[in-house]
């Protein structure tokens, strides 16, 4: 196989998510100071504190435990974390800085702190994921069992994309969405002559609270329109980690609030990669005239012209449009759903609102 | 298990000396695995009479790669790992050696070999922290140095102390001693132990001049298995016992501080 060279996710990223998974109060990158800057930025609209041991050329000549250990006293005196997170990078690992050792050296009183061993050169950025839930499980942050299932679906998760995803081709360059006025068209035209559509969300984690708008929207265009609706989103609150949980029941009690009911929920959020083929079982005993699809679309195995596919990757879209596919682009939606305790409107929900309004 | 760590300058005799400490304890009765920490990838050449593919080269060749291809038997059934590392004046050997060692965890090497004593010869000075990478982390525990009356020698063992003392405080390896590797230098006795005095340690052996171990290597064998009648092979012997004796037999596997806060630990 040839080489996948278009940028991908950063298993050091990967490893400062999961430790926000599970709830550690502040992370440690021990690396440059600009070391994943745009991803950490978003994670303290999560609450979570991410600082950097700002390591200099000097660390890396001369070791750069002296400024971990000036980090860690400053982390432990500024936010007095019950839990803290340190996380290697590729400079700290290549020189062989023994974090675990530093942390051992300062005096954390009752501060939980744990090393992950995590650098940007493993394998697959999932890598990176896995270290941290081994290293959460180890230092009794999350239970065994949790870091193992967890594990699985992030072995699964990598799995899929090297199947249907972004990693089928060595290169995609990112697509800019066609606009949604088309597909949403369509979903009104569908509904209007009494068709049967069905909205399948496979969201990972947080992404659900932009990605679960579309819900509302169909549903009301439904009301508006006539025809049938299923709904159907990875939404079960009793699935994953607590604060994955959380996303569930804030989710589904906002759509209550707007008086929309799933029809079905199927699965967690960070279950995306193993429940495609139950959704599929699901929505093929409805048979619907069209489905559209949100989040982890390649994780539903039959994608087809009368599927309409929303992402947030532009790469994925790429992936998708090359295909044939119909799809449409919601870029950024990460960083705006980073803190998010509500739904955050989706441009494709919107613009049905107005088509329709 | 016993874990022993053996440092000391470039061709001062560590491989050698290693590698007859090796093959003593494991003629003794022992499982002895030999790892060798140096990119030139020669430590346990006396111990197979042949190079062997080493962990670096397997994990970057061989995908579907078991310790078999990387662990492999020499006299007396010594297991001979060679960490290998990339071509001189490419890459980062000290890294190399660090991704060596967590390989060799990843396939539960120890699990699979249980091996009573565990021999790290070393790359002669701590350049960087890839090759202090066997006194840290609960590698080694236990530390001699291999060293001559000659000044560079006893320059390098004295680093090799400064860099033991430094870990120690995180509760890793410890300095035993000095092995002395007689050159023929001038008081070579007083010389070492004056050194070692100052460095806070001791001379715990003293290895005689014999051209027996210089035999021996041109037909690729040690000491021990190569003339086992010999004076030297006597005095491999005995030091193999005090380098045993001296010691700590400390549980665990390949690193002895693993640990001990989850449901996987004892």
């Amino acid at each position: 196989m040839s080489n996948v060279f278009h940028p991908r996710p950063n298993p050091i990223v990967a490893a400062m998510y999961t430790a926000r998974d599970m709830d550690v109060d502040v992370i440690v990158m021990h690396g440059p100071a600009g070391c994943s800057f745009m991803a950490s930025r978003p994670l303290e609209n999560a609450g979570v504190h991410v600082v950097t041991s700002s390591m200099k050329d000097s660390d890396l000549i001369f070791g750069g435990a002296p400024s971990l250990e000036r980090t860690l006293k400053d982390a432990k005196e500024r936010f007095s974390p019950r839990t803290m997170a340190v996380i290697g990078t590729c400079a700290s690992t290549i020189i062989g800085d023994d974090i675990k050792a530093v942390i051992g050296r300062v005096d954390l009183g009752d501060t939980r702190c744990f090393a992950i061993d995590c650098h940007g050169c493993l394998e697959n950025n999932t890598e990176g994921a896995i270290r941290a839930l081994k290293a959460g499980a180890q230092a009794g942050i999350i239970p065994k069992e949790e870091a193992d299932r967890q594990t699985a679906l992030l072995k699964a998760a990598t799995a899929l994309e090297r199947k249907r995803g972004m990693t089928v081709r060595p290169y995609l360059s990112p697509a800019e969405s066609p606009t949604k006025l088309a597909v949403c068209r369509r979903i009104g035209d569908i509904l209007s002559s009494g068709g049967k559509v069905a909205v399948v969300m496979i969201a990972k984690k947080e992404l659900a609270y932009r990605f679960a708008d579309m819900f509302e929207a169909v549903d009301s265009a439904r009301r508006e329109l006539g025809g049938s609706t299923f709904l159907v989103g990875n939404l079960d609150p009793d699935k994953g980690l607590p604060r994955i949980r959380g996303y569930c029941r804030d989710i589904i009690t906002d759509l209550e609030a707007k008086g929309v009911t799933l029809d079905r929920v199927i699965g967690g959020l960070d279950e995306y990669a193993v429940i495609g083929d139950e959704i599929h079982d699901a929505v093929r005993g409805y048979g619907p005239d069209l489905t559209v699809l949100l989040g982890i679309c390649h994780s539903y195995p039959e994608l087809d012209e009368d599927c309409i596919l929303v992402t947030d990757q532009p790469r994925e879209l790429k992936n998708y449009l090359d295909q044939g596919l119909t799809a449409v682009g919601e870029a950024g939606s990460h960083s705006m759903v980073m803190g998010a305790t509500s739904i955050v409107t989706l441009e494709t929900a919107q613009t049905l609102r107005e088509l329709i309004g | 298990m016993r874990r022993i760590a053996v440092y000391g300058k470039g061709g001062i005799g560590k491989s050698t000396t290693s590698s007859n400490i090796s093959d003593a304890l494991a003629e003794s009765g022992l499982c002895v695995m030999q790892i060798g920490c140096d990119p030139k990838a020669d430590s346990t050449g006396l111990l197979t009479g042949r190079p062997i593919p080493t962990v670096l080269d397997t994990m970057r060749d061989n995908s579907d790669r078991t310790l078999e291809d990387m662990v492999h038997e020499g006299s007396n059934g010594v297991l001979c790992v060679e960490c290998g590392g990339p071509r001189p004046g490419t890459g980062c050997a000290g890294r190399g050696i660090i991704a060596a060692f967590q390989e060799l965890d990843r396939l539960e090497a120890i699990d699979v070999y249980r091996p009573d004593v565990i021999i790290y010869d070393v790359l002669g000075d701590v350049v960087c922290g890839g090759f202090a990478m066997p006194i840290r982390n609960g590698y080694a525990r236990d530390v001699f140095v291999v060293t001559s009356g000659e000044r560079m020698s006893l320059y390098a063992a004295n680093n090799i102390a400064t860099a033991v003392k430094d870990f120690r405080r995180d509760g890793y390896a410890r300095l035993d001693g000095l092995i002395q590797n007689s050159r023929g230098v001038e008081d070579e006795d007083s010389l070492i132990d004056e050194a070692a005095r100052r460095m806070g340690s001791e001379v715990v052996f003293r290895l005689p001049r014999s051209a027996t171990v210089q035999e021996c290597e041109k037909m690729n064998r040690t000491v021990v298995s190569g003339a086992p009648d010999s004076v030297m092979a006597s005095s491999y012997r005995e030091l193999a016992k005090l380098v045993y004796d001296r010691s700590e037999n400390i549980s665990g596997g390949l690193r002895f501080d693993d640990c001990t806060g989850c449901d996987d630990c004892e």
